[in-house]
């Protein structure tokens, strides 16, 4: 089981400056995978699956960006109503606390998949796999 | 070891001194009455007659200038020479009005290079040291002013003015220079520049600084220190007198020894202009006793402080002056309260927070406001919304605490607020552009 690697950036919440962080992506041709972002009044945190988290945090620390890597849980579920809450279930039964989730584009129309920020992965991940919920790897959403 | 440049004069005896004083102050009371019409007359309408001033005692009874002063004697006003028989103008950076210009004679320069040269050797300079002068050249004292000091001392002088300060970092490291001169801010940015460069003090031959020309903290020394792995000593001056150099720390880094030879210091009431007592907190006022070209008497600085005469342990017997609260120019209001820059500085140090910040304070609704906007550290940061507001929310209490006042605490980008190589600005007042 291995959890996958969430980037969080620090970007101020003023005209142009996520433009800024996406145009350093863009030179050095990182792919974005899975993107969200939580805002408040002064800054909001970016948080990215990338292709290549290693040269990432590289190029954005060298621009002076502050930077945090977070283990984070990803999973792909059937696109029908109530499977989300289901996982919830599971989580909550299991006593997994959510601090977050966004989610992205899956590998088929016929799936979505999300990224859970949890207080505790291990648990989540015996809980989500007894339960049969699919996970997915670092490589699996590279490869998307 | 503590070593002096002029052992008799940093050393003498208490009695020596006030005789000293005596005897100069008398003789520039003489010189400014009988070339200075604009003086003369502020004495004429204070009834006052040089005969009056016969020591350091009678001082309280000469008018006081202010800056207000020097602007209306703008240009030559205060000039007590012949232009002839000056070499030198600096001139202040003018940025609370007028520039205010001030003349030196050869005698003027020299006491002013003997002056920095008291500060550089207790700073622990001598002929082995490479001294690197990194604060401006120009009209500003500073650069010309440490110079000066440093040939006079004589130290191996790198005259590299401020900026570019990757090529400063380089210099350091190839010429081996041990005594970074520059403003406090300069010398942090240049710490900071030094880590960027993935170098740390190990790399670099610095075992001094000499810092001043803008108000900074002890916990803005202690994070210089650090991160230069030096010690850090503060100067004091300002153009009206001469430069840096009126004020200068020794080992002990308790307070600047006063070159009371040259400038007597007396601590006053900014409402009232009563002398009060040593060890008052009050406005500083110097009295220039040997310059010629531009001699003030009792003029006032606006910086407010303490003098203290207590036994130091590096065996000078110059009174000392604490490191000015601020000057009262850099003192805000804000609903009814005095606040300093350096107190927020003193917090967000302490917090762990760099010591670039910019402090806004406007007034809505007839209400002022504080906003501080801080560089976040990346150390800290969290992947979590409600991790960083609390960090917010934790600033501004710790500067409510010290303040007594709510601010507003806005967390932006690491090195995010520009570098100061010269005089920081900390502060935008746009309640001014309201009156």
């Amino acid at each position: 089981m291995s959890n996958v690697r969430q980037i969080s950036v620090f970007v101020e919440n003023k005209p142009g400056k996520l433009a800024e962080a996406m145009k350093l992506l863009k030179s050095s041709k990182i792919n974005i995978r899975a993107l969200a972002l939580a805002d408040t009044k002064d800054f909001g945190i970016l948080r990215i699956i990338v292709n290549d988290t290693e040269k990432t945090v590289d190029i954005l620390k060298d621009a002076s960006y502050a930077v945090t890597v977070t283990e984070v849980v990803a999973i792909s579920i059937p696109d029908s109503a109530g499977q989300l809450s289901r996982v919830l279930d599971i989580l909550g039964e299991n006593g997994v606390n959510l601090e977050y989730l966004y989610a992205f584009i899956g590998k088929s129309d016929r799936s979505v998949s999300f990224v859970l920020r949890v207080d505790d992965n291990n648990s989540a991940a015996d809980a989500l796999t007894d339960a049969g919920i699919i996970q997915l790897t670092e490589n699996d959403i590279a490869e998307m | 070891m503590e070593r002096y440049w002029n052992e008799e004069i940093e050393c003498a005896s208490r009695e020596d001194m006030k005789k000293l004083q005596d005897e100069r102050l008398v003789a520039q009371v003489k010189h400014v009455y009988e070339n200075v019409k604009y003086y003369r007359d502020l004495m004429d309408e204070k009834g006052v007659k040089p005969e009056d001033i016969k020591s350091t005692e009678d001082l309280h009874k000469l008018p006081f200038l202010s800056k207000a002063d020097l602007r209306e004697a703008y240009p030559y006003g205060l000039l007590a020479k012949p232009l002839s028989d000056c070499v030198r103008i600096h001139a202040t950076s003018g940025t609370t009005g007028k520039r205010v210009v001030a003349f030196y004679t050869q005698n003027d320069v020299d006491m002013w290079e003997d002056c920095v040269a008291r500060a550089i050797t207790a700073a622990g300079g001598t002929e082995d040291d490479v001294v690197q002068v990194a604060y401006g050249y120009g009209l500003f004292t500073g650069g010309m002013g440490i110079h000066g000091g440093s040939h006079k001392r004589g130290c191996l002088t790198l005259p590299m003015s401020s900026g570019n300060t990757e090529r400063q970092i380089q210099f350091m490291r190839d010429l081996g220079a041990t005594i970074l001169c520059c403003t406090p801010s300069y010398a942090a940015y240049i710490g900071e520049t030094l880590h960027d460069m993935g170098l740390t003090p190990d790399d670099i031959q610095l075992k001094a600084g000499i810092f001043g020309a803008e108000p900074w903290t002890e916990e803005m020394r202690r994070s210089i220190e650090k991160s230069l792995g030096i010690k850090a000593f503060d100067i004091y001056g300002l153009t009206e007198s001469s430069g840096p150099g009126v004020a200068f720390e020794c080992s002990e880094q308790t307070g600047m020894h006063i070159n009371e030879d040259n400038f007597i210091p007396e601590i006053i009431d900014p409402e009232t202009g009563e002398v009060l007592p040593e060890g008052e907190v009050g406005e500083l006022v110097f009295t220039s006793i040997t310059k010629e070209a531009f001699p003030l008497l009792r003029y006032r600085t606006r910086d407010l402080c303490v003098l203290s005469r207590k036994k130091c342990s590096c065996g000078r017997t110059l009174i000392k002056m604490a490191k000015p609260m601020g000057r009262s120019d850099d003192m805000m209001i804000i609903r009814g309260v005095n606040v300093f820059p350096s107190q927020i500085e003193t917090v967000l140090i302490e917090q762990g927070y760099s010591p670039n910040y910019l402090i806004e304070v406007d007034r809505v609704n007839n209400t002022d406001t504080l906003d501080i906007s801080v560089e976040m550290n990346p150390d800290q940061f969290s992947d979590k919304v409600k991790d960083m507001q609390k960090q917010e929310r934790d600033l501004a209490e710790a500067i409510k605490a010290m303040l007594g006042i709510n601010p507003k605490v806005h967390l932006v980008s690491p090195k995010s607020i520009t570098r100061s190589e010269g005089k920081a600005v900390r502060v935008i007042d746009k309640r001014n552009l309201h009156d």
